[in-house]
């Protein structure tokens, strides 16, 4: 369902960007970037899907339950933080492994904590292109300064 | 590539490092799948999540249009202005609104942030547009986190990071900002 509703929202951006470009140049021009950007997206999506089910599978149930579940506390967001940094792949994978530490007694929160973590510090994005293009300093300041967000938000949401 | 005046680096490279440590850890994840439950199970794992991609499809070909041509349809100075100066609040809010809102992935983010940055975007704005992508990308909400996440739980994320680009680029004004903005 959720994912029903989101591919009719982006068909209708898709509608609306397309009468937008107006000439058959540009809509040609768009054609060939989605070419090369679904060249670089679609072989990651490929692996990353194999590899985030591949993963759920491994992961330990009782071991989630006891280290991401109700009783776990602070520590599970603690822990949940600093694993979103070193997960590989794409926001799919991420994503992906949260809902499956929930199905096995993971908290909410946890998983909260988890993905926020991921999509500030995720290594591959930190290292592939916020380096090289921000430069390590203005890296080190952004990281520094958002340090707190990921606990603050798995906080506040074990709250609900 | 004639008529390509984006300075976006389009052209990744396919295979790169960042894709051969998903690869490898893929692998050794088959492998560890393999050996605990046996070599039909990681087929059939393998088998079931490829099913899900493509019931996913769909949506992924609608998203990489729209990222790849949203790109076209903005011009480059306007937005620089519009975030490029230091604005007070609004340019907070327009550089966070502006990460949220842009499709992309950090390919398209960070070079654009870091163009802004060059232009006289002061760290403040840079820091809420790559806070806003990072934390409010409506583009990954729509595509993937929807897909895998109830709706429930991913407003209650959303409702709890919206103030973090504003308050990430008021502490990099109050900390960093007047110090090192170089005067033009």
């Amino acid at each position: 369902m959720n994912i029903l509703i989101g591919t009719i929202l982006l068909w209708g951006l898709v509608g609306l960007t397309w009468a937008k470009l107006a000439t058959p140049p540009r809509r040609r021009e768009a054609l060939a970037a989605t070419a090369r950007l679904a060249a670089f997206t679609l072989p990651r999506l490929f692996v990353a899907m194999i590899g985030a089910a591949l993963l759920a599978e491994l992961m330990p149930a009782d071991r989630i339950e006891q280290l991401f579940g109700r009783d776990a506390g602070f520590r599970a967001l603690l822990l949940a933080a600093l694993l979103g940094p070193i997960t590989p792949g794409g926001a799919f994978v991420s994503f992906a492994l949260a809902a499956a530490a929930m199905k096995v007694g993971a908290t909410p929160a946890a998983a909260l904590t988890y993905v926020t973590s991921w999509s500030l510090f995720s290594l591959t994005k930190l290292l592939a292109y916020e380096m090289p293009f921000m430069g390590a300093r203005t890296m080190g300041q952004r990281a520094a300064l958002s340090l707190p967000i990921p606990l603050v938000v798995g906080t506040i949401a074990s709250l609900f | 590539m004639p008529n390509d005046p984006a300075p976006t680096p389009d052209r990744r490279k396919i295979i790169d490092g960042g894709f051969l440590v998903l690869l490898a850890v893929t692998l050794l994840a088959a492998g560890l799948v393999a050996m605990k439950y046996g070599a039909t199970h990681a087929l059939a794992t393998a088998v079931g999540a490829l099913g899900f991609l493509a019931v996913l499809l769909p949506k992924v070909g609608a998203g990489l249009f729209v990222a790849a041509a949203i790109p076209l349809l903005l011009p480059r100075e306007k937005v620089s202005a519009l975030i490029g100066q230091e604005s007070g609040w609004r340019g907070l809010l327009l550089a966070s609104a502006a990460g949220a809102l842009l499709p992309g992935g950090p390919g398209m983010t960070f070079p654009l942030a870091a163009a802004l940055f060059a232009a006289g975007a002061d760290i403040g704005a840079t820091l809420a547009f790559i806070t806003g992508w990072s934390l409010l990308s409506l583009n990954r909400t729509l595509i993937w986190e929807l897909s895998f996440l109830d709706w429930h739980l991913v407003g209650l994320r959303v409702l709890l990071c919206l103030p973090a680009p504003l308050a990430v680029g008021l502490a990099a004004r109050a900390l960093i900002g007047r110090r090192e903005r170089p005067r033009p």
